[in-house]
């Protein structure tokens, strides 16, 4: 259908030739050495000061974190998150005044486990790593996946946020940092590590059994990515870190954006993409790295040799259609080939995003999803894709009365200004009362005690997370923290509705 | 008739997974009647080096999107991006961006 | 009898000699739900316990029997459908998985556009709706449907149905033929305008003078238009259109990709309120069906539909957001809705700039600018600078509007066009 009522002539020209010239756009006397965005050319210097200018300010602009604060850097290993520890140290050399002023420390997450590497890879691995943390003198921790099995219940819940602090407060802070101590306190930190606790063959078992019980890439990927980002803040939580960097990148965040879309996952939008992403209540994540294209960053860690570890992911090496991910980061690459605007286009929607506060209680754990720590956005109205979808559900698995032999008997329902009488439902012949609660959690009802134990599971879940637990054959897997956590909601909700009738002011909110 | 050419060639950012790990490569192009450019020098590695899945490598006749190059450190975009004319003792590195890679 | 397994494949391979055959009967799809096994015939499944079958596991049968009404074969078992259990499914849904037969499909099909139009208060007993008739699929769809739900559920709507003539040669002439068959198939009045009468230019016209580049952009703005004076000649309180899913969720990746957060906010609104004078409210009740489903729909109920691309549309960015989105269902098919809960979500930061609404002050039609899109595009054609109208020339505006004349140097930017 043509539907093209839309001018948008301007942003979208097509890449022209390159014709660029040879020179430094900035200092105008050294050869240039890279292209950057919108087609500026820099030579090796200026390329350097810009690149270090953009991450203190960054930084600078955002004011989060505050001096003498302790900041956990997530390294994966790879381009980004390196070039990340990278600026850190360089920040933190520069003179007093530009100098950085947080005290940070590394994590590194090792996945091996969940994506089948060797035992033997792994250890190469991590040594590899070990080699270039302790050369940078901060406190380090290596912190193997299968630790997720043994996490406290407490990752899924939300921890009071520390009381806002006024936006002069930084100010304040960072004077007071500059007068008592110049910066010079950082050096003399006794070497502080976690290694790598051996891995118990078991453990790793288990782990790869709740991963591959994802029957979809796309599902296991979403997975893996959850199960990070709780391990990330448990460390955090138990070392002291009050703030966790993250090495996205604009390229991986455009690629990001999109993907969040397409799995459904809106409502979340601003905490997956933007700057700082408060879910956890006092572990903040921070995105420092969001300003510079995979480019820019493979660039300089080639120039100034910034040495990063390749290790393959779940996706390595897979096809281009083996995954939500996989695909939409295939189809951002291509298309910023031919426009090159394509990345910073869809990043800058990010930045005019915010979370979505649907209760007013932001703290009611009843309203965060169980997996990924956000807002539920399950609670829509009628006319919704949500309910379009279980609309759908329930009538592809209940006989018609629209069935051809009915036809002629069949009366005038429901007139349009009615309520929504949904068609009768000839669900579960017995035990109507689960019956009513499964449907409302979203999937058919009718089913097994095993069905209705993913039912309610999913009931506790935003819509994205349920679209990748029904892509898992079974819930069962799932480590003891996230099911226990789910089950006391459960029984919380339970004996909310119990005494629902004794209280004034609350009624039923939560679900 | 050109004279064949050694270059050095350098895979990294995981695109090295393509030639079974190995991240250098010194390779001598033979000689032919035209001076070598780099687009047959990727013609030239789809046949002699790469190992698996060129379409991770190349695409059309220029390497696939998210794959970057530098021509002895600086970036292909200032060198002319296909067009180059490859000398004795260049140093191509290819650097995947792609998480996938 | 009924019995519930975890794994009931294994214990049945162990029983396999002992027994000739063993059915095994699933609630669902793919050998998943409760099961209940057979070995012997039985007359009567839901004396049984059985009430719904989604699938049928056969063990080691030299020959089943026919158990129930349940049309079975050794091991290649036709798919019966989810919804009545009884007869062979025609078609897997694209949107939830399940497998249903013909008459199911077609039943759950418009119940759930009732569905979406009672749920959002689309219409009003005894209002007036015209219908965006192309003579494609969808919209020849939406017409069946509105009809058939009009009168299965006494909606009291008076419907008919509204065509634009943009004056494409070969296309449009073409399509406009297949509505007037609808109309004469579905009894509904049928209401032609023309750009040509509107405006005074046929596309073929447009095209002759702008080229293949930029035409879709005078198409889509003056069709926009048209629909709302024919409505209002026609005196219609609402507009329907054929949006499907697909194109709803096509939209909001496209405004992504462009970056534009004023129309990705509004894009997924199922309708439009009244926005003024000269504008008449619109609505998508197919909003949730899956482009899939409406072509099955078309397909199985043989509606008489007209299927060509616009000679004219090369309108490649689209076509992108339209491959990728293809990829998505085809990796996930949930995706087209997925993308379509998660634009319904979005929210915009506070004091992001949002235009604001205004009238044209040249023919009272709703615009941001001074001039309407409309009659900055029909200016520029007029006056043989087509390029008027597309890209931004907003500061030309008051030039336009108090007849002054444009120096040289904008009439030489305006006028070239390359084809």
């Amino acid at each position: 259908m043509c539907q093209v009522d839309e001018d948008y002539h301007d942003q979208l020209e097509h890449a022209d030739a390159p014709s660029v010239s040879k020179k430094c756009a900035k200092c105008k006397e050294a050869t240039a050495a890279v292209v950057i965005r919108a087609g500026d050319t820099y030579c090796r210097d200026c390329f350097k000061e810009y690149f270090i200018h953009k991450f203190r300010a960054m930084l600078g602009k955002n004011r989060i974190i505050f001096p003498g604060e302790k900041v956990l850097l997530a390294v994966s290993g790879g381009p980004s998150s390196c070039s990340m520890l990278s600026q850190v140290q360089e920040g933190l050399s520069q003179n007093a005044h530009k100098k950085l002023r947080f005290l940070p420390g590394i994590v590194y997450i090792d996945e091996g486990g969940a994506v089948g590497q060797s035992v033997e890879e792994r250890r190469r691995t991590v040594a590899e790593l070990r080699a270039l943390f302790r050369a940078t003198g901060f406190p380090f921790h290596i912190v193997p996946l299968e630790q997720v099995l043994d996490l406290p219940g407490s990752v899924v819940t939300v921890a009071p946020s520390p009381s806002e602090q006024p936006a002069s407060a930084y100010k304040a802070a960072v004077d007071h940092f500059i007068q008592s101590d110049g910066g010079s306190r950082l050096t003399p930190q006794e070497e502080q590590e976690t290694s790598h606790p051996d891995v118990q063959e078991s453990h790793t078992q288990s782990l790869q059994q709740l991963i591959g019980s994802a029957k979809t890439l796309t599902a296991r990927e979403d997975l893996l990515s959850t199960l990070r980002h709780h391990v990330l803040v448990h460390t955090a939580r138990t070392e002291g870190y009050s703030k966790v960097m993250l090495g996205d990148n604009c390229t991986r965040l455009a690629v990001k954006l999109l993907t969040s879309i397409s799995l459904g996952r809106g409502a979340q939008l601003a905490q997956d993409t933007g700057f700082s992403d408060s879910r956890y209540g006092d572990i903040i994540l921070v995105r420092p790295m969001r300003d510079y294209s995979a480019k820019e960053i493979a660039y300089y860690n080639r120039m100034f040799t910034v040495s990063s570890v390749f290790i393959p992911g779940l996706d390595t090496m897979a096809t281009d259609k083996a995954s939500i991910q996989r695909l939409t980061e295939s189809f951002v690459t291509k298309l910023q080939a031919g426009f090159p605007s394509t990345v910073s286009t869809i990043y800058r929607t990010s930045e005019k995003l915010q979370t979505v506060c649907r209760s007013s209680s932001t703290a009611d754990l009843f309203d965060r999803c169980l997996l990924c720590m956000c807002a539920l956005d399950t609670a829509v109205e009628d006319a919704s894709a949500f309910k379009a979808t279980q609309i759908s559900e329930k009538l592809s698995q209940t006989k018609s009365p629209g069935a051809p032999r009915t036809k002629t008997q069949r009366q005038i329902q429901a007139p349009v200004e009615s309520e929504s009488t949904a068609p009768s439902r000839q669900c579960c012949s017995s035990g109507g009362e689960n019956c009513g609660r499964a449907a409302a959690g979203g999937g058919g009802c009718c089913s097994s005690a095993k069905l209705s134990e993913t039912t309610n599971l999913k009931s506790l879940m935003c819509y994205s997370c349920q679209l990748t637990i029904k892509d898992m054959t079974s819930v069962e897997r799932l480590p003891q923290y996230i099911l226990s956590e789910a089950q006391r909601r459960q029984r919380r909700s339970q004996m909310r509705e119990e005494i629902s009738e004794f209280l004034l002011d609350e009624g039923d909110g939560g679900d | 008739m050109a004279a064949p050419i050694a270059i050095h060639l350098e895979f990294g950012g995981g695109a090295e997974l393509l030639f079974d790990g190995v991240k250098e490569h010194h390779v001598t192009l033979p000689s032919q009647s035209e001076p070598w450019d780099v687009k047959q020098l990727l013609v030239w590695i789809q046949q002699n080096l790469l190992k698996e899945r060129p379409e991770l490598f190349v695409q059309g006749d220029s390497v696939r999107p998210g794959i970057l190059v530098l021509i002895n450190d600086a970036d292909w975009e200032l060198m002319g991006e296909l067009d180059y004319q490859l000398q004795d003792q260049d140093n191509v590195v290819f650097i995947s961006t792609l998480h996938g890679g | 009898m009924a019995t519930e397994h975890q794994k009931p494949a294994t214990q049945q391979q162990q029983q396999a000699g002992v027994s000739s055959f063993t059915l095994v009967i699933y609630e669902q799809e793919n050998f998943q739900g409760r099961c209940h096994e057979l070995t012997g015939p039985s007359n009567n499944l839901q004396e049984a316990g059985v009430e719904k079958v989604g699938s049928i596991l056969v063990l080691c049968g030299p020959g089943a029997k026919k158990p129930g009404n349940l049309q079975t074969q050794r091991l290649a078992m036709p798919v019966l459908c989810s919804s009545c259990a009884e007869k062979r499914a025609a078609l897997k849904r694209p949107k939830t998985g399940h497998s249903l037969c013909k008459d199911c499909f077609f039943w759950a099909f418009e119940e759930e556009v009732h569905q979406t139009i009672v749920a959002a208060k689309l219409f009003k007993h005894g209002e007036i709706v015209g219908i965006a008739a192309s003579g494609g699929k969808d919209s020849t769809v939406l017409a069946h449907v509105m009809k058939l739900l009009n009168e299965r559920y006494d909606y009291g709507l008076e419907l008919m149905l509204l065509s634009v003539d943009e004056g494409i040669t070969g296309y449009r002439d073409d399509s406009l033929e297949t509505v007037k068959r609808n109309q004469q198939q579905y009894e509904l009045p049928l209401k032609i305008v023309s750009y040509e009468e509107l405006y005074g230019w046929t596309m073929d016209a447009i095209v002759k003078q702008v080229g293949l580049k930029n035409n879709c952009t005078f198409c889509g703005v003056f069709r926009r238009q048209a629909l709302d004076r024919g409505a209002i000649m026609l005196k219609v309180d609402k507009i329907c259109t054929g949006h499907n899913a697909d194109d709803v969720a096509e939209t909001v990746l496209m405004n992504v990709l462009r970056g534009d957060i004023a129309r990705l906010r509004r894009c997924t609104a199922i309708s439009t309120s009244s926005e003024g004078d000269g504008v008449v409210p619109r609505c998508k009740p197919l909003k949730y069906a899956y482009e899939k489903e409406i072509v099955l729909y078309a397909y199985f109920k043989k509606l008489d539909y007209f299927s060509t691309e616009c000679i004219y549309s090369p309108n490649a960015y689209r076509g992108y957001a339209r491959t990728f989105l293809k990829d998505l269902e085809s990796v996930r098919p949930s995706s087209i809705i997925d993308v379509i809960h998660s634009g319904e979500n979005l929210s915009v930061r506070d004091g992001v700039k949002m235009p604001v609404q205004g009238t044209c002050n040249r023919c009272g039609y709703i615009s941001s600018q001074a001039l309407c899109k409309s009659c900055v595009l029909l200016e520029g054609l007029n006056r043989g600078l087509p390029k008027l109208g597309i890209g931004k020339h907003h500061r030309l505006h008051g030039k336009i509007l108090s007849q002054q004349p444009l120096t040289e140097k904008e009439e030489r930017k305006l006028k070239a066009v390359d084809f």
